[in-house]
């Protein structure tokens, strides 16, 4: 939550949308929008506009004034069908901003009507944005649409992960109808580098078939984009996930491959806790690769 | 002669050349994942070959590359060749694995190649490409040059996938010659389903590529290979 104290920063006060006192039709039409710019040896939240259920905490500097971490909430404890999120995040030139959520986001199942979440994220030049929020939970029947759109500036680069569990697994339950239904784009200099229009349908014989899922309830995708990686890079990846080599008795759940400009890693299995053990861990390679930094968790991931 | 399918003669012997394994594009060195699927003993037999095909064929990419397809043949139809090329890179954008991109790149360079000295109108319509073709993008100026109905060239495009894949599942597994060509008449209801699909798709269709994306990640790294993907 928001703290009221006085800060010893340069941060402006976080301004509300005036209109956001109750949600119409009980469904909720939230908004987030922020800004991230570099200052001499810090990146501060120069903008920093939301409109409930969607809130921002007051950014926190846990590795120094060069990465700015933020913390963006749901205050209504979940979404409903009909209820409609929307984000823009802008980098300024060689800001570099963190950003994750303060605990899980569950989409429920019960409206019959679509919950839909629009993401727009522009990278500056120079800047780098780490994308990790904590996993969506969609429970069974939901309907839950999902878009990114990520744009790169030259030498600007993105590394994000979404990580999935489709239905309430841990209590027994499968996501035997509804829909989760995700359109990522990542552009580079207005060039294309990755496009993921996923569409998985409730009941499916997708969710069940090792084509698809193969049973699992918990699938992740990690991207790295923005600068070419070496196949020695990829091979380090493998190492370190234990998966440079397949073998009859257990069939890789977890894998990477590089793209135009970066790289992608996908998981499927049965836990988000090791889904997102393994992407930290790639997410660690990277930052000492391409940050030159070393891992900084979330502390809000450790509660 | 009549019109078969359809088609002018001429238009029909295009579309048989088009499919035609003897095509020079290479499909043949390519499994698009069986082989690490057969290595991994997720597909060893007649039917779990059938069923991954099956699979790939109601909710995998292919179907949205055969939508790009459809897509890029409109395009040429209303002369907005603009769009070719953002259609080729989306498709190159969508391989989400770089043996898979490589596979379409290398195929549809072949393709477009032989396409610039079989027809004369062809050079000028793919001269402008900053990157390579992909397969599905020569494939759909291929027919549109040959003058191969949407509909026809949609069936023979997934026709020829099944067939190179059914070959390359005969040599991995191994089956016999005789099982893989049961297999290609049983998918022959599922081929129809999914080109009635692509035809009559709005925008979007559904879409879960998460095992041919971690059987073809991992196709990167089996240490012994006869495929190129």
């Amino acid at each position: 939550m928001l703290d009221a104290s006085p800060q010893p920063s340069l941060q402006p006060p976080l301004e509300t949308f005036p209109e956001n006192a109750a949600p119409t039709d009980r469904t909720w039409h939230g908004h987030l929008d922020l800004e991230f710019s570099h200052r001499p040896g810090e990146t501060i939240l120069s903008r920093s506009l939301v409109k409930a259920p969607l809130k921002v905490q007051r950014p926190f500097y846990p590795e120094g004034k060069v990465v700015c971490h933020s913390i963006m909430l749901h205050t209504a404890g979940g979404v409903v069908g009909g209820d409609r999120l929307s984000s823009h995040i802008q980098l300024q030139p060689q800001a570099q901003a963190l950003l994750t959520t303060a605990a899980a986001t569950k989409i429920y199942g019960d409206k019959g009507i679509p919950a839909s979440q629009t993401i727009h994220i522009q990278v500056g030049a120079g800047a780098s944005i780490e994308w990790l929020p904590q996993e969506t939970i969609v429970f069974d029947g939901a309907l839950y649409h999902q878009s990114l759109k990520v744009e790169l500036a030259e030498g600007a680069r993105w590394l994000g992960w979404d990580i999935l569990r489709l239905g309430r697994s841990a209590r027994g339950e499968r996501f035997s109808k509804g829909e989760w239904r995700s359109h990522t784009e990542i552009w580079q200099q207005g060039r294309l580098i990755w496009v993921d229009p996923q569409w998985l349908q409730g009941g499916d014989d997708m969710l069940e078939s090792g084509h698809g899922l193969a049973g699992c309830p918990v699938i992740g995708s990690l991207a790295f984009v923005g600068e070419e990686v070496s196949e020695e890079f990829i091979v380090s990846i493998r190492n370190l996930l234990d998966i440079d080599s397949v073998s009859v008795s257990s069939p890789a759940q977890i894998a990477v491959s590089r793209l135009m400009s970066g790289f992608l890693c996908r998981y499927r299995g049965h836990s988000t806790s090791e889904c997102r053990q393994k992407m930290i861990q790639v997410w660690q390679r990277v930052r000492q690769v391409y940050g030159e930094r070393s891992l900084c968790l979330p502390r809000v991931w450790q509660r | 002669m009549s019109t078969p399918l359809g088609l002018p003669p001429i238009a029909f012997f295009s579309l048989l050349q088009l499919v035609s394994s003897a095509l020079p594009v290479g499909a043949y060195s390519y499994s698009e994942g069986i082989e690490t699927l057969v290595q991994t003993g997720q597909i060893t037999n007649l039917e779990t070959l059938e069923h991954w095909l099956t699979q790939e064929l109601r909710s995998g990419a292919l179907r949205v590359e055969t939508l790009v397809l459809r897509r890029v043949y409109e395009a040429l139809t209303a002369g907005q060749l603009d769009h070719l090329i953002t259609w080729n890179h989306w498709l190159s954008a969508f391989r989400e694995t770089e043996e898979l991109r490589e596979q379409s790149w290398q195929m549809g360079r072949s393709l477009t190649r032989l396409l610039s000295e079989l027809y004369p109108q062809a050079p000028e319509l793919l001269d402008p490409a900053g990157e390579p073709w992909n397969f599905a993008v020569g494939f759909a100026i291929a027919a549109y040059l040959g003058e191969i109905d949407l509909e026809v060239a949609i069936a023979g495009y997934l026709y020829s996938w099944a067939s190179n894949l059914v070959t390359a599942g005969v040599r991995l597994i191994p089956l016999g010659q005789t099982q893989g060509q049961k297999l290609l008449m049983n998918l022959a209801p599922v081929l129809a389903a999914a080109a009635d699909t692509v035809m009559q798709a709005e925008e979007r269709l559904p879409l879960c590529t998460w095992g041919m994306a971690i059987a073809s990640m991992q196709h990167e790294t089996l240490y012994s290979r006869l495929f190129r993907s």
